[in-house]
């Protein structure tokens, strides 16, 4: 299980990046952690003929609060995340998740713009970045941009960005005081890719949520963001009733494949559960405002 | 480094002996390991990323070396099995393996030590629920893991 | 039987380090891989994309043309190097009739299964070779393929092999005791059809093989990873058609086996054909996506059962209809032999007084079923251990009380079984006790903290065939043999070189044996030296697996070391001129029973031994070296109880393994630790036969689980850790009264999880008839109002 021949090219700096993105397009691919690109290399379900390897880029690392936000540099790694005082000041669902992404050595060299970029329907971040309306920053040597990551994600491992740009950047909004959050992720062994996950991040005041943000994972080709789930939430109190209610809209929304690890009916009724269960989780555990 | 090469120089350290090779650019950090270096402890079980057999120490991490290329290990400082003894006398982790009967067939024992090696040079402190999360991307088909768990647990200083 | 002497307890059941240790954790270990052999040609296969296709063309030029390729073939080539693999029923031998097997090295005229190696390439280093072999361009005209062995019986179905009439492999019926007359006066029959799914060894190392003919010797040199280097010898020389005593083979360390390296494949055979060909090296190592596609699977059976019971719970009587699903070949040498073994199994460590049984065993265009640590015993136990759950329930009795009152009780052996097994000894009923004092008491006994979970506890009895005979295995269907040997030398310098016809792929035999050898010997461990696995340095044995070695290995081990011993005493009587009574070998030198004064160093005797100046009669020869050969009576037997408490989350139908408890009887043990090792590691693997492991096809013959993305083996947090205790009975007949127990763990766990899911979920009324137990099937057994 050897890759096929390639061609690598380890750029020094973003414009160098860049400037072979530009070059080369769709004929490269970027290589960051490797954590996904690399085993598809070795069983030959890629054959790109370019790697750019990005890992050289120290500017595109790093965790830090800007303009009101939590700046995620595209290549720091899931471990760093994992272990960021600043990240779980800021946001603590992102540690609560990041802790999940497979194993110890896969986090420490797996990025989370890599994980975004590759668009695995059932991966964490893809799933966080929706659920959150994290914003996402693409360089190219034409233009920057912005893109919610609630309009990035095209289908499974299919993403609008375009051949010769590198993500670099993703930013998390702040989580409100007095809020909280529920993460749930349905596995067959800790570790392994979700078979469905559900992330919310409720705003509360005196018990009440004002806000709500949810979406779920591995039940479809991309991250669903599912404003009606949110609409049930805004205004209850995380009573039995509304968050059936909301449990059985997000069951209604999704509309899974079968695969290996579970059929459709069983990932549509997991997002059921699991929505109930994020969602108990979220008011339960609602820091004190 | 703006052209795509097939094939380059790169310069490292391994088991604290620096070194310098051309490699061809497709050959894994794991191959090279193996091949050229003639370093056989590290292991092959799957080469996608799963067993955690080819697990090695790079820059001070557990990482695994079937999923990085020889070419991005330039710079890189590497450890693996064969370092771990100290003037031919067990390590700590080698010596709390043994003492467990942490090993059957061997095969992915290599792992497992370089993954414990980060845990107890981390000095984790960890329960047996997080030290059997922490080993959670090694896999073993011999002993069933109790043993390996007791193993590190011993090593970060914890009854099991 | 002799039982150990009392001295030597203070060895036996020992906890000592393991002499495999140090070099393997110092990084020194040798796997097939390891094996430095410059020039050494790499070899890859191009492989069947169909389940079952006709090929039309093969087109190897644009392979051929690729730099650093050295050859390309294909049947043609490889049929003029390869001699057939075929496996004939031969009726002179005492296994049931079942159809030729003729296994192309590579394929010929049509591919039978997803992953079937069609084209060879040998070249520089294995990525070119990967590269040649996808550049060949194969034509292909597919066929219908049969998948589902039901449907594989129905006489209209695509025949997997043109020359049979049917795709039928084997029949065999069994009918003893008033069977009708058991059914026809039950006061209950219950039955059930039992679906094992496919799954497989999943050794850490994959195959392996790496030879070299050496022009200077003209020995053909093949490393390999096998637990039969011997029997390997024999293949190669086969079909590469030139004398057994001009091959040898080596095995330094193998990395696991359980069963799926007790075989030999074409891959291997072609390697060593072309090694010697070409005068160059050639190494083939399986990478795992081969392994999970094309190496061998197991398990995968349909066990349609029924069972007789009488108001009371005793069973009257028991019919099973076995299918066995094996795929596209048969098990090379041995001809496969899973669905008899299952119906073997299932009568376990009851009295049944009446048995019927079928097995039919179905080819399919899938990859072929070999031996896993069990063979068809996890599967007979499965359905015994469910049927009696099924039965207890069904007449209100306790599912404890119904097993105590049918098994063997202790004074009852040996005890003659339905099918004429002669279990020698054994502790069923105490073990069950055991057993269920140790689950009852301790943590996760009271009740979940969580409404939507239950909680169940579940037992399985099961008694393990062990060390069979060559009689017997000659009837199961391989044509080999029972007995082993072992050679036992002690050196001029008082060291001693043990050396085995079985090799270990993790089971410790180098530890374990000096122990024996040691404990007979009166000297230490570290004197001696363990030597397996190298056919020019062993004597000549049969194979590591069939939970044999211990009793087998272990019997040649210490008869032979007696031989020893006792020409040692009798010299040192000579010399010392002190009756051999009064003698006794310890602290590296002959003492004075009495006093244990030394009277003269080990290393002194022997010498004079080796050069004929121990006074020793001359009727025997110079030298301090046996090669003893043991044969083992027909079957030793052990047995076990497993027993499991799990948590089920009745809304995702997650089940969690909150505890769960063997109690075993291996009779002797010579190191507990190693015992207590194979269990723990068995009941891993039957955990992942329970609830993760399934190699999955579609309806095309496509095989789905390709990676270990898709097919899972537990990890650490999926294993709980094993309560263990021991119960000893030896054996009446092996030597020291050794039992075998390697496989056991692996036997029991399906059925004490499915009994306990199904405790937990009683309220249901559930059919918990399958494995593995995903979750997707558990919530399926939980109507949808109480899921909530």
């Amino acid at each position: 299980m050897k890759p096929p021949r390639l061609s690598y090219a380890r750029p020094e700096s973003l414009d160098d990046a860049l400037s072979l993105a530009a070059r080369y397009g769709a004929d490269a691919k970027l290589l960051a952690g490797g954590q996904s690109l690399v085993p598809m290399l070795n069983l030959r379900l890629a054959d790109p003929g370019i790697l750019i390897d990005l890992n050289r880029l120290s500017s595109l690392s790093g965790i830090r609060r800007e303009n009101g936000s939590l700046r995620i540099g595209a290549l720091t790694r899931h471990r760093e995340l994992e272990l960021s005082a600043e990240a779980a000041a800021a946001e603590p669902m992102l540690k609560r998740a990041a802790r999940e992404i497979g194993h110890l050595a896969i986090r420490n060299r797996g990025t989370v713009g890599g994980s975004i970029a590759h668009a695995d329907p059932s991966a964490e971040w893809p799933l966080l970045a929706v659920a959150l309306d994290a914003k996402l920053g693409l360089r190219s040597q034409r233009k920057s941009r912005t893109v919610p990551a609630r309009e990035f994600f095209a289908g499974p491992f299919t993403t609008c960005a375009e051949p010769d740009e590198i993500l670099t950047e993703i930013d998390f909004p702040l989580a409100t005081s007095g809020g909280g959050f529920g993460f749930q992720e349905l596995c067959r062994r800790p570790g392994d890719f979700a078979i469905v996950a559900v992330a919310c991040r409720l705003d509360l005041e005196n018990g009440r949520c004002t806000a709500a943000r949810i979406a779920v994972g591995g039940a479809g080709p991309t991250p669903l963001h599912l404003p009606a789930v949110e609409a049930i939430v805004k205004g209850s109190r995380g009573e039995n009733d509304a968050i059936n209610e909301a449990a059985a809209a997000a069951s209604r929304a999704v509309d899974p494949a079968s695969d290996l690890h579970g059929s459709a009916d069983y990932r549509r009724r997991m997002v059921a559960v699991l929505a109930r269960r994020a969602l108990s989780e979220a008011f339960t555990n609602a820091s004190p405002s | 480094m703006n052209e795509p090469l097939s094939r380059l120089t790169i310069r490292l350290s391994i088991n604290g002996r620096k070194v310098e090779r051309e490699v061809s650019a497709r050959v894994t950090l794991a191959d090279f390991i193996r091949d050229d270096l003639g370093l056989c402890a590290t292991r092959l079980g799957c080469e996608h990323g799963v067993c955690g057999a080819c697990t090695i120490i790079m820059d001070g991490v557990s990482v695994r070396s079937c999923l990085l290329l020889a070419v991005q290990a330039d710079g890189a400082e590497i450890r693996t099995v064969e370092g771990l003894a100290e003037a031919g006398a067990m390590s700590a982790v080698q010596r709390a393996f043994r003492d467990h009967h942490a090993l059957q067939c061997g095969f992915c024992t290599s792992g497992f030590l370089m993954t414990a090696t980060e845990l107890f040079e981390r000095d984790a402190a960890a329960d047996e629920s997080e030290i059997r999360h922490a080993l959670s991307g090694n896999l073993c088909r011999c002993t069933g893991y109790a043993n390996i768990v007791d193993a590190v647990a011993a090593l970060l200083g914890r009854e099991s | 039987m002799k039982t150990p002497p009392a001295t030597t307890a203070k060895l036996l059941g020992a906890r000592v380090h393991r002499v495999e240790d140090p070099r393997v954790l110092l990084g020194h270990a040798r796997f097939v891989d390891d094996i430095a052999l410059p020039g050494k040609l790499a070899l890859a296969f191009a492989r069947s994309p169909y389940a079952h296709a006709r090929i039309v063309s093969i087109n190897t030029e644009p392979a051929r043309s690729i730099p650093g390729i050295e050859c390309v073939l294909t049947s043609a080539d490889a049929n003029e190097l390869v001699a057939p693999l075929r496996m004939e029923h031969r009726p002179s031998f005492p296994a049931p009739p079942c159809r030729p097997v003729q296994w192309p090295v590579l394929a010929e005229g049509k591919v039978r299964f997803v992953g079937e190696a069609v084209v060879a390439v040998a070249a520089e280093n294995r990525a070119l070779a990967e590269d040649a072999a996808a550049a060949v361009e194969i034509e292909w005209e597919e066929l219908e393929p049969v998948t589902d062995p039901e449907r594989a019986r129905r006489p209209e179905s695509p025949r997997v092999h043109d020359e049979w009439p049917d795709n039928i492999f084997q029949t065999v019926e069994f009918s003893a005791g008033p069977v009708a007359d058991a059914f026809d006066r039950a006061d209950l029959v219950v039955s059930e059809r039992f679906r094992i799914g496919r799954h497989m060894a999943l050794p850490m190392e994959g195959r392996g093989i790496a030879a070299s003919f050496d022009p200077a010797s003209e020995i053909l040199t093949v490393w390999a990873s096998t637990q039969m280097p011997h029997v390997l010898r024999a293949e190669i020389a086969r079909v590469l058609r030139c004398a057994e005593n001009s091959v040898r083979v080596i095995a330094v360390d193998v990395g696991g086996g359980f069963g799926l390296k007790s075989h030999v494949f074409p891959e291997e055979l072609l390697a060593a054909a072309l090694a010697r060909r070409l005068a160059r090296p050639v190494e083939w190592i399986e990478d795992r996506r081969e392994h999970l596609i094309a190496s061998q699977h197991a398990r995968d059976q349909i066990v349609r059962a029924e069972m007789a019971v009488a108001r009371d719970g005793a069973i009257l009587g028991l019919r099973a209809h076995i299918t066995c699903d094996i795929g596209a070949y048969t098990e090379y040498p041995w001809r496969t032999f899973e669905a008899n073994v299952t119906a073997m199994a299932m009568p376990g460590p009851y009295r049944i007084p009446a048995y019927q049984y079928t097995t039919v065993s179905v080819a399919t265009n899938k990859c072929s079923i070999g031996a896993y640590r069990g063979v068809g015993q996890p599967i007979g136990v499965f359905a015994m251990e469910r049927l009696v759950d099924i039965a207890a329930a069904r007449l209100g009795i306790d599912r404890i009380e119904m097993r105590t009152r049918n098994m063997i009780a202790r004074d009852e052996h040996p005890y003659t079984t339905i099918t004429g097994d002669q279990i020698e000894s054994g502790s069923h009923r105490e073990c069950l006790r055991k057993a269920v004092e140790m689950i009852s008491s301790g943590p996760h006994t009271g009740r979940p903290n969580s409404p939507s979970i239950r909680r169940g506890v579940g037992f399985a009895s099961y008694v393990e065939m062990t060390a069979p005979s060559s009689m017997v295995w000659q009837t199961l269907g391989p044509p080999g043999s029972g007995s082993e040997p072992a050679m036992v030398r002690m050196e001029t310098d008082g060291s001693v070189t043990v050396a085995l016809g079985t090799n270990s792929q993790g089971q410790s035999h180098q530890t374990v044996f000096a122990q024996a050898a040691a404990a007979v010997l009166g000297i230490d461990p570290d004197r001696i030296r363990v030597v397996q696995g190298d056919t020019a340095a062993t004597p000549r044995g049969w194979f590591a697996g069939g939970s044999r070695v211990a009793v087998v290995s272990g019997g040649a081990v210490i008869r032979a070391a007696e031989k020893v011993r006792d020409k040692l005493l009798g010299a040192a009587s000579m010399m010392s001129e002190l009756p051999v009574s009064e003698l006794v070998i310890r602290g590296g030198s002959i003492c004075r029973a009495a006093d244990g004064a030394p009277i003269s160093p080990i290393a002194e005797v022997a010498e004079a031994i080796w050069i004929g100046r121990a006074g020793l009669p001359p009727d025997e020869d110079q030298g301090l070296e046996f090669t003893v050969r043991y044969e083992p009576p027909p079957v030793t037997h052990s047995n076990a109880c497993h027993a499991a408490i799990v948590d089920v989350d009745t809304e995702t139908g997650t089940v969690a393994i909150r505890r769960y408890v063997v109690v075993e009887d291996c009779g002797t043990m010579l190191n507990p630790d190693v015992v207590d090792g194979q269990i723990q590691g068995g009941v891993a693997q039957g955990i992942g036969g329970a609830l993760y492991e399934e190699i999955v096809y579609d309806d095309n013959g496509q095989i789905l689980t390709g990676t270990l993305m898709d097919y899972m083996p537990p990890t650490a947090p999926d294993v709980p850790r094993v309560e263990i205790a021991h119960i000893e009975t030896p054996s009446p007949f092996t030597v020291w009264g050794i039992k075998g127990m390697g496989e056991g763990g692996a036997i029991a766990p399906p059925a004490a999880i499915a009994n306990a899911l199904a405790d937990a979920l009683r309220e249901f009324d559930p059919r918990v008839n399958r494995t593995p137990l995903t979750p997707e099937r558990v919530l399926s057994m939980i109507p949808s109002k109480n899921s909530r």
